[in-house]
């Protein structure tokens, strides 16, 4: 059985052998000295040697490291729903635009994840995402993405 | 022109309406943002940085200072009612706070460290002030082997910022420093490691890895523990009134933490953890009765307050006078002025007075503001430590996204930041620290252009970079710079099971 280190280290070097074959086939550029694939050959075998350093750490996880990394399947499965929302929320930003993706995505958020206060969830999910329109869009003059409404 | 003169432009800057109102902005910001369990300096600054878009330099970053300052403060405020320290530059304040809070006395808890970050944070702006126009003097001649000396000696802060272990702490800045060499290379015009994809080519916005590794990599966090319910019932605060004998024993750490943190902050590398255990622990080692510490002593409660304000100011005087970040956050505080369009280095002083004097002189205001505004309001900002996690997992996600949208408006980079988001949770998951990953990013830049431009000058002549006494002193500081802690943390974890050992 090889240690969490080790499964660590392997991918790693996986890693550093993938971006060093790209260093590799970068296009060369022969008027200067140093040319753009010199640093990173150089960062890429620095990855290797310090993966292997880490294959070989015996230093153990402390048992408040081991406790932080045991995650219930429950709570996977809470955490993939939330990263599918702001998945979605990205999705529908730029064709419904900000004050409604946002509304939608505090309500249904906060909801899934156990706030039952219904009044306050609306009032805030209304309130936040058109106070925050405006003032970027009035007083920074930064435009989000206005969507559905007419202003 | 002359310092003096300069430092009337700063004034004049600090002390307009709206210097004054920005610095207030920022530092209630700041306070509020760094009180939430979780989110520190790093994520308050990344999470303020849209706002100054489009705002007078000097103005945004007289606020963007209050914001880092007031983020430390905050965090102390959690780390004494709930035990839950915001961020790690305040973890030793929990040792003395804590228990002087759960005895009933956290009013006068928080008055002691309002009053220690106060004169902490007073003092090293005054050193700020003496030291920043110096080491900028000195740093005008540099040139790109002297830079890459420096900015080598910026790395090896990684030994010191991993909390564990060191090798992860590398591995981490060398895939930060491999994130930067994405994009268009400047010197030739190569593409790297783009695949292809036309929104790589300017690279990935150092936004995207601030906001996804930290305060994204934090919601995760956030929504495991969403059901901890110990934020909402906390007690009464109590009188904040101290006693003349609680000012008698903060003036001795007060006096010497200020002065020490200071040296500690200006260090890279070190900043307002470590200054903080330091303090800490020499208070705790020259007290007549250092059983006290750990059970609500003032002294152990003013040393670390005293020290991490006192660092954070001095943590300014390398990122004013190099443009070199010495921690992760005066990185992220780099692509704050960045942003804005200012770079930070030597010739800001003379270029940009009213920038670079600014900032130091709004610092004063900013620490009266700390001073006046917590203590009498402690009791009721507290209060947003009740907000219910889910709002606030909520809102952070909303922030971080649009954050990022504001600078580039692309969704593009905002599914990468959900991917550093992830990237950041999986690297706390297994302990590797977040905080190398983004210095070297930002580093990592920097330190390839001046590696560049100094061999092509010589001709691709490696010697360069070791030839004059200046660059070579530098690498000798960073060899003992990244040494030295490493040799520290081992015996703080002996000292550290001694402490178990004599507690249990």
């Amino acid at each position: 059985m090889k240690t969490l280190n080790q499964k660590l280290s392997v991918f790693l070097i996986l890693l550093s052998a993938g971006y060093l074959y790209l260093s590799y086939n970068l296009k060369e550029y022969p008027y200067v000295p140093v040319d753009s694939d010199f640093l990173p050959k150089v960062l890429g075998y620095v990855l290797i040697v310090l993966a292997v350093f880490l294959f070989f750490d015996k230093s153990s996880e402390t048992e408040e490291e081991k406790e932080k990394r045991q995650v219930p399947k429950k709570e996977i499965f809470v955490l993939l729903a939330v990263g599918g929302m702001i998945f979605l929320y990205i999705f529908l930003l730029e064709i419904i635009g900000f004050v409604l993706s946002s509304s939608l995505f505090i309500f249904a958020c906060s909801w899934f994840l156990g706030y039952r206060k219904l009044k306050t969830t609306l009032l805030v999910a209304i309130l936040f995402p058109l106070i925050m329109y405006l003032s970027f869009n009035y007083l920074l003059q930064i435009r989000l993405p206005q969507g559905l409404l007419p202003f | 022109m002359g310092a003096m003169e300069g430092l009337m432009q700063g004034i004049q800057v600090a002390f307009s309406w709206q210097g004054i109102l920005f610095v207030l902005i920022g530092v209630v910001a700041g306070t509020l943002i760094g009180m939430m369990p979780g989110l520190g300096p790093i994520s308050a600054i990344a999470i303020m940085i849209p706002i100054t878009y489009g705002m007078d330099p000097s103005t945004a970053l007289v606020m963007m200072a209050g914001v880092y300052y007031g983020a430390v403060f905050g965090g102390s405020t959690s780390s004494i009612l709930l035990n839950a320290p915001g961020i790690s530059g305040t973890v030793a304040t929990s040792f003395d706070g804590y228990p002087m809070a759960q005895r009933g006395e956290a009013g006068k808890a928080l008055a002691i460290a309002a009053i220690s970050s106060f004169v902490g944070g007073t003092v090293s702006v005054v050193l700020l002030m003496l030291f920043a126009p110096a080491l900028s003097a000195v740093a005008v001649s540099f040139g790109p082997p002297q830079y890459f000396a420096l900015m080598f000696l910026g790395l090896t802060a990684i030994a010191s910022l991993s909390d564990g272990s060191t090798i992860k702490a590398l591995i981490t800045a060398t895939l930060g420093f491999m994130v930067a060499t994405i994009g268009i290379d400047g010197q030739t015009g190569t593409t790297r490691f783009t695949f292809g994809n036309p929104n790589l080519l300017e690279g990935i916005d150092f936004l995207v890895i601030a906001l996804g590794l930290f305060a994204l990599a934090e919601i995760c966090f956030l929504v495991i523990k969403r059901k901890d319910t110990s934020l909402q019932n906390q007690g009464d605060i109590g009188s904040l009134k101290l006693s003349k004998k609680d000012f008698k024993e903060m003036r001795g750490p007060m006096g010497r933490q200020s002065f020490l943190g200071f040296i500690l902050g200006v260090l890279p590398g070190a900043g307002a953890t470590i200054a903080s255990f330091i303090g800490y622990i020499t208070e705790k080692k020259i007290s007549k009765n250092p059983k006290e510490f750990g059970k609500g002593s003032v002294k152990g409660l003013s040393a670390p307050e005293t020290a991490n304000n006192a660092a954070t100011s001095g943590a300014f005087v390398p990122l004013l006078s190099l443009g070199i970040p010495g921690s992760g956050t005066t990185a992220v505080m780099l692509g704050a002025f960045l942003v804005l369009g200012i770079q930070p280095g030597p010739l800001l002083m003379a270029d940009r007075p009213e920038v670079f004097w600014g900032i130091i002189a709004s610092m004063y205001i900013g620490n009266i503001f700390l001073l006046v505004l917590n203590l009498p309001l402690i009791p009721y900002i507290a209060k947003i430590l009740k907000i219910a996690r889910p709002m606030l997992i909520s809102l952070v996600a909303i922030f971080s996204l649009i954050g990022v949208y504001a600078i580039s408006f692309s969704t593009f980079d905002l599914y990468l930041l959900l991917i550093f988001g992830v990237l950041g949770y999986l690297m706390r998951l297994f302990s590797f620290p977040a905080a190398p990953f983004i210095l070297a990013f930002i580093l990592g830049g920097m330190m390839e252009q001046s590696l560049r431009q100094s061999l092509t000058s010589a001709g691709g002549d490696m010697m360069i970079l070791i030839s004059d006494p200046v660059s070579i002193g530098l690498y000798i500081v960073s060899i003992l710079s990244f040494i030295v802690p490493i040799i520290r943390n081992r015996k703080e974890k002996q000292s550290d099971q001694e402490e178990k050992s004599d507690a249990s």
